[in-house]
């Protein structure tokens, strides 16, 4: 058997282009996000007791939580997080732990710190509301593992001590008031549980329990009258913080008065917030360390600027007391925490500034000036973390990850940038290809020339080229240097700056929009390098854009949003918006007598309207058979050029493929009997050309399906509760010809004139394409699939799938998934020549085809495909969770050197032959010579 | 087969709730302690699969698993691990005692088999078995690039015959010299008598009126020879 599976691996191990080891992170590039971090999910930690160094650990709003090595920004490790509703994960870590704790949706899990792997998990029976360590128990350090304490919410809140260890739960405490439960904090005396109670009437009042720690069994109560202030949860602005002095603090609606309760105490203090201008948020930051001072910094965030009040806590007389005020600066920034021992300092990061203070006075200890970058140009800080560094006195070095308005995830080190993450790319919803400025800028003259007259149009050619004269010296002068550079081989990295030299096509730009309406350019030949980032909610007021949807065009994009009427134009080469009456649409070409059908799905049928009466009765309707629910479509791209109308077999005679451009591929299931249907449509006329059924599909797995020139293919999962012979993931591939004979054209063959291409052109209806199927099973299952593209549709074209379960993306051969593959018998010499090899029904995926080899790409939704300027390399983005970018040349990089290409061995082999006919020379002379006189 | 899977169905009834862990044991391919953190295994039947981390002992924990019959798959970035099946049913747990007990049964399993086809046994018994999940290969990701060496280049078959023809060149004339004067005289008879002169002009002669034009077409050698041995007939047809 297992001979028989390595035959198998065997017979798929022949020739593919992969990716040579010289070539894997030089013209590929990953972007491993996590996501915007949560703010007070994000920490500096060592990673175990005794490290010398710690690591930066967050999880962020889509439950990603990972280790950062704060140094360079490199990601550590990361783990995905079942899906829960966003932003409501958790991550908590205990003083000198080995393990962190996280808590999203109904699971809690313990990670090992410094590698990621699991310690332990728990599945609770509702949502886990809130997370904290017990680091304190009866005023003494616990000295192996610190428990967790999690609140959780099922109907009714209960509070667990769980096994720091273990995770199991040591007590529980349920509540069965009825009040929705808030927070939890700990102090070293007591566990409290806060809770918001709330009357029919009126805002909440605010319920804190005591518990205690060892059995969990209920001390005391009290409720504090916070309703006039308390109309939303939002309104509470903190609670806990494991110093001596817990808090919990909130305020009005109108951010006027700011009350604060020790917890612990009945007492509420109240303090008025700063009045000149409107506060619009308010933060509180207060140590999370136990030993540390109990003093708390405020934040107020107005609309222009932001300013901070210091409090101390008398722990003695239980009072809470403003200590400084920290004046308000007509600029965004944040301030962030940090202890050292007992003390605590604040930083404030503003946009060009970094200031230390001590919580104790308002002498600052430090101040940086950061040197401005373009990556942060524009952008004002939101939420940071700090690491102080004082000696006697002043603080001698501070480094802080700070979240960017602009969504980039910065260290700031002293005064320099030492890295940025690009969080916001986390979210991408859409992308789309598009030129680069120059050349979009001369497909534009050119498209002034030709439409013009012949003159101006001329005149108009010869002013541009001169014009372009004006590089030419510098062009010259680089032109040794270029040689040079090339022939000794340097390793260096042209791609990044000189984008003029782009002579293969593989600097495009990928324009990308996220779900939190973020627009940014991607250069994909330059390793994903952001060229511009912008925010779309500036120029929609009253709106916020959830799901853009990009259009590419020549030189600008436009956006388009459910929930923004119109659509925004926007410059593809700089980000600027473009006034709609600027640019000139372009008009597709349509020719008379024809007209142009778009398709939508509407109430789960597919329905084509004519393009210039989109209001009007749909030409066509397509509705599955009954009680089938349409999943997804798939049309066959707009441009996708093919370089061979036929097939050509090995005796020389040709099968004629079906190449109608109107393809479209639908996708439905039928719930009850578990089944799968594929139809193909012609879009023009709603015609059914083709379907297939499947039998004991699992639906509740994705049925990717993805067309191409004239063939498609789809995936999907068997399910075995029906009791299937065979498990696992099967992908299916078809080929449309027009007739299953060679060199005969089917339906179309009395035609004198006619063609697939233009399929409603003269014969009327629609002709059906012969269809030849393999199905393949495949060993992990298929999310998505994308097909290469290339100039001219000359190189074999490769399917790109995304597998989820190896975070990989794999690239399989179009040689392997033909379905004119002999089944059961060895190719015929004919059938070598076309390179078909024997069917075997397992496509075992060969680690060389992977794309992405040792990249782990995370969440990957959608891939898109590009040709390059170079026939054999086709451009792969693919967005989701993660970015990654890369090019494939599916027949090998036939039309360019390679890496491998030794130009050092080529001279000298040159020189060595010059040599060599240098020497031969007279020797072949005196023979001739010989010869003749012999004569 | 169908017996059994209407037994595994029936035990579906029963609350069952099993656990169990796979574990990837310590061979000379792989120490498990340097897999990354993101290997991950999944038991996959119907609907969304079970999935479960690797943990610092280089398991992974399968906690309430319901009745049925598993795929087991363990994904890793640098290994390819062999699949199993794992069937998870209830049993008595002494006969007819009536006492229920959670059974766990795996097996190798193979990619384009039948589901029935199973290999070898990986451990069965009761709640918190410990399956062995081997590795069977690294992966290995990477294209070697062919670079330039020497021998290759003379490996290279043109080069050979250019070597061997340049060898009769400059040899054959220091051979002649060094020849008997006998067998130089019957040499040149042979030659004179044109055995090895005519068998050379003739390799000439086929390479001169090689067709080009046919070869091209994809006919092959058998074939052109039998065109040539039935050429009447052929140009005959095309006329």
């Amino acid at each position: 058997m297992r001979l028989y599976a390595a035959l198998a691996l065997a017979a798929c191990a022949a020739p593919a282009a992969a990716i040579f080891e010289d070539d894997a992170y030089h013209i590929d590039f990953h972007y491993a996000l996590l996501g915007l971090p949560k703010h007070d999910a994000t920490f500096f930690q060592k990673p175990y007791a005794g490290s010398k160094a710690s690591l930066l650990y967050s999880i962020s709003e889509n439950q990603t939580l990972g280790a950062i090595n704060p140094k360079d920004g490199a990601l550590v490790w990361r783990q995905r997080l079942p899906p829960a509703p966003s932003g409501t994960g958790q991550l908590r870590c205990g003083h000198e732990q080995d393990t962190i704790v996280s808590a999203a949706g109904n699971s809690i899990t313990a990670w090992s710190a410094s590698d990621g792997r699991l310690v332990w998990d728990t599945v609770t029976g509702g949502t886990v509301e809130d997370l904290e360590i017990l680091e304190q128990e009866d005023g003494m350090a616990n000295s192996a593992t610190r428990d967790p304490i999690v609140l959780v919410a099922d109907g009714h809140a209960s509070v667990r001590r769980l096994d720091g260890k273990t995770g199991r739960a040591k007590w529980t405490f349920e509540d069965a008031s009825g009040d929705t439960p808030f927070q939890v904090s700990t102090s070293p005396t007591a566990i409290y549980y806060i809770a918001l109670h709330t009357p029919l009437l009126g805002g909440s009042k605010l319920r804190v329990t005591f518990l205690n720690p060892v059995t969990g069994k209920k001390l005391d109560q009290y409720t504090l009258n916070s309703d006039p202030e308390i109309t939303s949860r939002d309104r509470i602005l903190f609670a806990g913080a494991n110093t001596a002095a817990p808090l919990l603090a909130w305020t009005d609606k109108a951010n006027k008065v700011l009350k604060v309760n020790i917890i612990g105490t009945k007492a509420v203090s109240s303090f008025a917030t700063p009045g000149d201008e409107a506060v619009e948020s308010i933060v509180l930051h207060a140590p999370n360390h136990v030993d540390s001072l109990a003093h708390f910094l405020v934040e107020y965030q107005t609309a222009v600027g932001h300013s901070a009040d210091v409090y101390h806590v008398d722990l003695k007389k239980n009072t809470v007391a403003k200590a400084y005020s920290l004046p308000q600066l007509k600029r965004k920034g944040t301030f962030t925490t940090s202890t050292s021992d007992a003390n605590v300092y604040f930083t404030r990061i503003t946009e060009d500034e970094v200031v230390v203070f001590s919580s104790v006075s308002h002498g600052v200890l430090g101040r940086w000036n950061v040197k401005s970058s373009p990556v942060l140009a524009g952008a004002y800080p939101v939420h940071g973390q700090s690491e102080v560094v004082v000696k006697s006195g002043t603080a001698s070095a501070v480094r802080s990850a700070v979240l960017y308005s602009n969504g980039q995830w910065a260290l700031l080190r002293n005064d320099e940038l030492a890295w940025t993450r690009p969080e916001f790319l986390s979210g991408t919803v859409s992308a789309v290809w598009a030129g680069l400025p120059e050349e979009e800028a001369l497909a534009q003259a050119l498209a002034d020339e030709s439409h013009r007259n012949l003159v101006p149009a001329y005149i108009h050619r010869v002013q541009r080229h001169m014009h372009d004269l004006k590089y030419f010296p510098a062009w010259a002068q680089s032109i040794p240097q270029r040689l040079l550079g090339s022939v000794i081989g340097k390793p260096r990295e042209t791609t990044v700056e000189d984008i003029q030299h782009d002579t293969f096509g593989f600097h495009k730009l990928v324009i990308v929009a996220t779900e939190a309406g973020r627009l940014a350019a991607l250069d994909v030949g330059s390793r994903g390098k952001v060229m511009w980032n912008m925010d779309l909610n500036e120029f929609a007021h009253h709106t916020s854009f959830q799901h853009p949807i990009l259009k590419a065009h020549s030189g600008y994009v436009e956006v388009k949003d459910a929930n923004f009427k119109g659509s925004v134009f926007i410059n593809s080469t700089t980000g600027g918006l473009l006034s709609s009456d600027n640019i000139k649409l372009e008009v597709p070409l349509v020719s008379k007598g024809q007209g142009l059908v778009s398709f939508t799905l509407v109430d789960g049928t597919l329905k084509g309207y004519l393009e210039s009466k989109p209001s009007s009765e749909p030409v066509w309707s397509f509705t599955p058979a009954t009680g089938e629910r349409i999943v997804s479509y798939t049309a066959r791209p707009v441009k996708d050029p093919v370089a061979s109308i036929g097939k050509v077999l090995g005796d020389r005679r040709v099968l004629y493929k079906y190449l109608n451009p109107n393809l479209v591929l639908v996708v439905a299931v039928l719930d009850s009997s578990r089944s799968a249907s594929i139809y193909l449509l012609d879009s023009a006329s709603g015609q059914l050309l083709h379907t297939m059924s499947h039998n004991d599909v699992d639906i509740s797995r994705s049925i990717p399906a993805t067309i191409s020139e004239n063939w498609f293919t789809y995936a999907l999962t068997v399910d075995s509760a029906s009791g299937a012979s065979t498990r696992g993931h099967q992908l299916v591939v078809s080929d449309l010809y027009e007739s299953p004979l060679p060199d005969d054209r089917g339906p179309l063959g009395a035609n004198s004139n006619s063609s697939t291409v233009q399929p409603s052109g003269s014969t009327g209806g629609v002709v059906k394409p012969y269809v030849l199927s393999q199905s393949y099973q495949v060993p992990v299952e298929i999310t998505h699939m994308a097909v290469t593209q290339t100039r001219q549709g000359i190189t074999s074209r490769e399917l790109l799938v995304t597998v989820p379960s190896t975070n990989s993306i794999i690239g399989i051969p179009r040689s392997f998934i033909d379905p004119r593959r002999p089944i059961g018998r060895d190719p015929t010499a004919q059938e070598q020549s076309e390179g078909l090899v024997k069917y075997a029904p397992v496509i075992s995926f060969d680690p060389k085809w992977h794309l992405t080899h040792k990249y782990e790409v995370l969440g990957i939704k959608h891939i898109i495909t590009s040709e390059s300027g170079i026939e054999s390399t086709s451009l792969v983005f693919a967005y989701g969770l993660d970015i990654f970018g890369t090019r494939v040349a599916p027949s090998f990089s036939f039309d360019i050197l390679g890496k491998g290409f030794n130009k050092i061995s080529m001279l000298l082999t040159v020189v060595g032959l010059f040599v060599g006919v240098l020497f031969v020379a007279p020797l072949v002379r005196r023979k001739q010579i010989n010869a003749i006189w012999k004569m | 087969m169908k017996t059994s899977l209407t037994a595994l169905g029936s035990f579906a009834t029963f609350t069952s709730a099993a656990r169990f862990l796979l574990q990837i044991p310590t061979t000379h391919l792989v120490n498990p302690s340097t897999l990354p953190s993101t290997t991950h295994a999944t038991l996959q039947a119907s609907g969304p699969p079970l999935d479960a981390y690797l943990t610092r002992s280089n398991t992974f924990n399968f906690n309430n698993v319901s009745a049925g019959s598993y795929l087991a798959t363990v994904h890793c970035r640098d290994y390819a691990f062999e699949p199993l099946r794992i069937d998870v049913g209830v049993e008595e747990a002494v006969e007819g005692s009536g006492e229920q007990k959670d059974m766990i049964k795996a097996w190798q399993t193979f990619f384009g088999n039948e589901w029935d086809n199973k290999g070898e046994s990986r451990g069965e018994g009761g709640n918190g078995l410990v399956i062995d999940a081997r590795p069977v290969v690294a992966k290995y990701y990477y294209q070697e690039r062919q670079g330039f060496s020497p021998l290759s280049f003379l490996k290279n078959p043109m080069i050979l015959m250019a070597v061997v023809s340049m060898g009769l060149i400059f040899g054959m004339p220091k051979l002649m010299e060094n020849m008997d004067p006998e067998m130089k005289e019957e040499f040149e008879e042979m030659q004179k008598n044109g055995v090895l002169g005519s068998g050379s002009t003739n390799t000439a002669q086929q390479i001169q009126n090689f067709d080009l034009a046919s070869w091209m077409a994809g006919k092959t050698d058998s074939g052109n020879a039998n065109s040539r041995t039935q050429s009447p007939a052929g140009p005959a047809k095309k006329r």
